[in-house]
């Protein structure tokens, strides 16, 4: 009995250290590298703590087993100098921890002077982004690498947190209420953006992508993306459609949390749309409360021409 | 005795039936109570199940968000409030009264009174899955403003039942309190009350300090959604920012509740850590004092932290690092317990019996569950891991793998106590290693998933490289419910033809055991004068000194 309760203890100290081995999370940006520091510098006293804890325990369950140690040796009731023993050595590893965590608050709370701000939207169940220049994105986002991106982040509706795992990012997004953050991309690649507050049925698919692009990458697709959004030309509605109306009506207008939109006439009709869109109706939320005008457009224009399900 | 009780009660109460439903005895509270919880217990776990189920696999299609939504809200809500609670009121009710030698709590019908409400309150959660619109969707926190918008009634009764279950506690927790300060018996002092009623003396001054700030939080949340009364229409917006509200008011309300609320579940559970160790290892605890000291530490400090779970609202600099520091001191007192259980088990004469298993699960389980608090009490990891499954992880460790498994040890370990047989040791101990097993099996890989940036309360996921962890996951929770069946089939089958044990089967030392197993309504005869916090040891001592006889009784 004692022997097999062993052998489980050493095999939780076991799935610890695995836990400390495993891949935590890609890090593609200084602020994720200095939590996945912290991150390793905290797993090294756990591992420690977890190791003499266990291991006492061990050693206890095993040595003084009924079958080798038929009565108690000891009747101490307590001991004043094991106990200050144990209140301090903790106490110091946990001033340590802090002493370690503060410096990583403090850069990770402090906005750099940034190089640009982007503004963050949360609305059931989509980001929206919208660019100094005027440029608006959405589901996706996309920024410069190496550079300081200020995010003010906001909802239109409900509770939303941006969060981005492989950046280090989380903040919530509140109506009402303006969030200031910061993030930076160091490595060129896409990163998943997943909304991390319960925000209504289709939580779960409140999904998007940061694109870190170079400098040259990214410098022509924002004057690609502005002129066209300019010109009217842009994919600015078909992404609106699909990043945004289809997660409830379906990408064919099919229906699925929300009515079929296929066949429907409202959909032709750009004030009914923009009155939609921008106020709700019963459960349908005011998903394009904070669009610009230049996506109102876009949106209609595309439904017009590409009416869903093929009309 | 029973003669005169007998003509005291009405004929229409001796029923087999009806005399339970009238009862005022803290003895068959106690066990309405514990029979509820797991009642409520089963129901909440078979609700995991039919999750896991859904998240065994990436993109699967077994529940509706809907569904998916009311599932893990209403677990989430009945093991907390429902099933964690009610097991500790439970044994608090049965065994804080035999502990310091009472006949009874201090007021008998108020306590009848706590479990008809907290079984009212638990009724209306468990059917507002039939409700217009379905049960609550929005999580067991249910924040603002997502909770305001659900239509239907379902979260309308969410707030009915927990401002139901809020009356019975504070009723139950004024009862405790009144009876640990009054009706000790002889030589009980406060450094003699066994540490069991010193958790409880906490976990009282706990809930009324938090539930009142809940209760406010819920009303408003209520007025929110609007009610009306007679000709009234209320509709307010203390959380509708549109309207000048604030979202993360609430969000405050609940968790100057809510992380409190955690040890109010997890301190009773110390404390029948405290007593079973001791008993098991046939030596007196190590620092009573101490574990009596880190209690009341435990307690104040819980009351300081509730903000660890507002880390990403966009707090102040300043009230983070306070937050945090708040967060970190109260492992002190916590690793405090830790290291005198373990000084406890020191030389001892240990005893593997079931309710020790559990009691060292438990420990190993816990060890676990708190360290991995520290990682979220650090809040730029916090950062990366809110709101993910490490998160699920971390308090599974501490709310399952800590209380159940102490609740199952205090189970084991009173069961003699209660009912006067024993429940099955072999069962048992099969119980304990595929709760074991299955436990960590279901719990761990949970936090790799959070590392991996999985978050928590999402329906469906399509990134299949969680999925091994998400089906270990499952697995493992499948594992526990077949567990539980065997502790399901370990109490139907002892109930007929369980061992009859004596009076005190474990060679305990605290003066429930004094009496008969199960004791009399009245619950003693007469009570021994009390000169240590281990009467009855000191009982047996002098007997032994007495009879000149020099083995061991």
């Amino acid at each position: 009995m004692a022997r097999r309760a062993v052998l489980l203890l050493l095999g939780i100290a076991g799935g610890l250290l695995l836990a400390g081995s495993a891949r935590a999370y890609t890090n593609a940006g200084p602020i994720s590298e200095e939590i996945q520091n912290l991150f390793w510098a905290i797993t090294l006293f756990a591992v420690v703590v977890a190791a003499v804890v266990f291991g006492i325990l061990a050693v206890f369950l095993v040595r003084y087993r009924e079958s080798v140690s038929p009565r108690p040796t000891s009747w101490v009731e307590g001991d004043r100098n094991l106990e200050i023993l144990w209140t301090v050595i903790p106490t110091i590893i946990l001033i340590v921890i802090v002493i370690i965590s503060v410096p990583v608050l403090v850069y990770t709370d402090t906005i750099p002077p940034p190089d640009t701000t982007v503004r963050v939207v949360g609305t059931q169940f989509i980001w929206t982004f919208y660019y100094e220049d005027g440029t608006t994105s959405s589901p996706d986002l996309w920024i410069q690498a190496g550079t300081v991106v200020k995010l003010e982040v906001t909802a239109t509706d409900v509770v939303h947190s941006f969060a981005v795992p492989d950046l280090g990012i989380k903040i919530d997004a509140f109506p009402g209420h303006m969030n200031h953050w910061w993030m930076q991309g160091d490595v060129p690649g896409d990163y998943l953006i997943q909304c991390a507050e319960l925000c209504g049925l289709e939580h779960a698919k409140m999904l998007a992508s940061v694109e870190v692009l170079s400098e040259d990458e990214f410098d022509a697709w924002l004057t690609r993306r502005r002129a066209e959004q300019t010109a009217g030309t842009s994919d600015l509605g078909q992404e609106t459609w699909e990043g945004v109306c289809s997660k409830c009506h379906g990408l064919s207008g099919e229906g699925g949390i929300g009515p079929a939109l296929a066949g429907s006439v409202v959909i032709a009709d750009p004030e009914a749309v923009e009155d939609l869109v921008r106020n709700g109706r019963r459960t349908m939320p005011a998903v394009g409360a904070g669009w610009t005008s230049e996506q109102v457009t876009a949106l209609t224009n595309y439904l017009r021409e590409n009416p869903p399900g093929g009309g | 005795m029973a003669a005169r009780a007998e003509t005291r009660t009405p004929a229409w109460q001796r029923g087999k039936v009806v005399s339970w439903l009238v009862t005022t005895d803290h003895k068959r509270i106690g066990i309405l109570y514990i029979s509820s919880a797991l009642v409520f217990f089963v129901l909440a776990g078979l609700m995991a199940l039919v999750f896991r189920l859904q998240l065994s696999q990436a993109n699967a299609d077994v529940l509706s968000p809907e569904r998916y939504n009311e599932l893990i809200t209403i677990h989430g809500t009945a093991m907390v409030f429902l099933v964690a609670v009610p097991f500790l009121t439970g044994f608090a009710n049965y065994l804080v009264p035999l502990m310091i030698g009472a006949r009874d709590v201090a007021f008998p019908r108020l306590n009848a009174l706590s479990y008809w409400l907290f079984f009212l309150g638990g009724a209306i959660l468990m059917l507002s899955f039939f409700a217009s619109g379905g049960a609550a969707q929005n999580g067991w926190t249910a924040y603002p403003p997502l909770s305001v918008q659900q239509p239907g009634n379902g979260q309308d009764l969410w707030i009915l039942s927990l401002h139901i279950l809020t009356a019975s506690s504070l009723a139950g927790a004024i009862n405790f309190l009144v009876t640990i300060h009054n009706l000790r018996t002889r030589g009980m002092t406060w450094t003699r009350i066994p540490l069991f009623v010193w958790s409880i003396e906490l976990f009282s001054w706990l809930l009324i300090a938090v539930l009142p700030v809940l209760a406010a939080g819920l009303t408003l949340l209520l007025l929110d959604r609007g009610i009306s009364i007679g000709p009234w229409e209320i509709q307010t917006h203390f959380f509708d920012a549109a309207e000048g509200g604030a979202p993360v008011l609430y969000q405050h309300a609940f968790w100057f509740f809510g992380h409190p609320e955690v040890y109010i579940i997890v301190l009773p559970a110390f404390g029948i850590i405290s007593e079973v160790l001791p008993v098991f290892s046939r030596k007196p605890v190590f620092g009573y004092k101490a574990i009596a000291a880190s209690t009341v530490a435990i307690g104040f400090f819980s009351m300081l932290v509730w903000a660890h779970h507002l880390f990403t609202v966009g707090l102040p600099i300043s009230l983070q690092a306070f937050f945090m520091i708040a967060s970190m001191v109260i492992a002190v007192p916590t690793g405090m317990k830790i290291f005198n259980w373990l000084a406890t088990l020191w030389r001892g004469n240990l005893h593997f019996d079931t309710p020790m298993l559990y009691a060292l699960g438990f420990l190993s389980i816990f060890v676990m569950g708190g360290l991995s608090g520290i990682y979220l009490a650090a809040f730029p990891i916090d950062w990366q891991v809110h709101d993910t499954y490490f998160v699920v992880a971390h308090f599974h460790y501490t709310l399952f793998g800590g209380v159940m498994f102490a609740i199952f040890a205090g189970l084991f370990y009173w069961w003699p106590k209660m009912f006067g047989r024993l429940l099955d040791e072999r069962l048992g101990k099969w119980q304990f290693w595929l709760l074991f097993v299955g436990f960590n099996l279901a719990f761990f890989p949970q936090h790799l998933l959070g590392l991996e940036g999985m978050p928590r309360r999402i329906y469906t996921y399509a990134d299949e490289s969680w999925e091994g962890y998400n089906m270990g996951s499952t697995v493992g929770s499948y594992v526990m419910g077949i567990a539980i069946l065997v502790f399901v089939w370990n109490v139907w089958r002892t109930t007929r033809s369980g061992p009859r044990v004596g009076n005190d089967p474990w060679q305990a030392d605290t003066l429930e055991w004094y009496t008969t197993s199960p004791p009399p309504p009245h619950n003693f005869d007469d009570v021994p004068y009390v000169t240590s916090a281990r009467p009855l040891y000191d009982l047996r001592r002098r007997l032994r000194e007495a009879s000149g006889f020099r083995g061991s009784l």
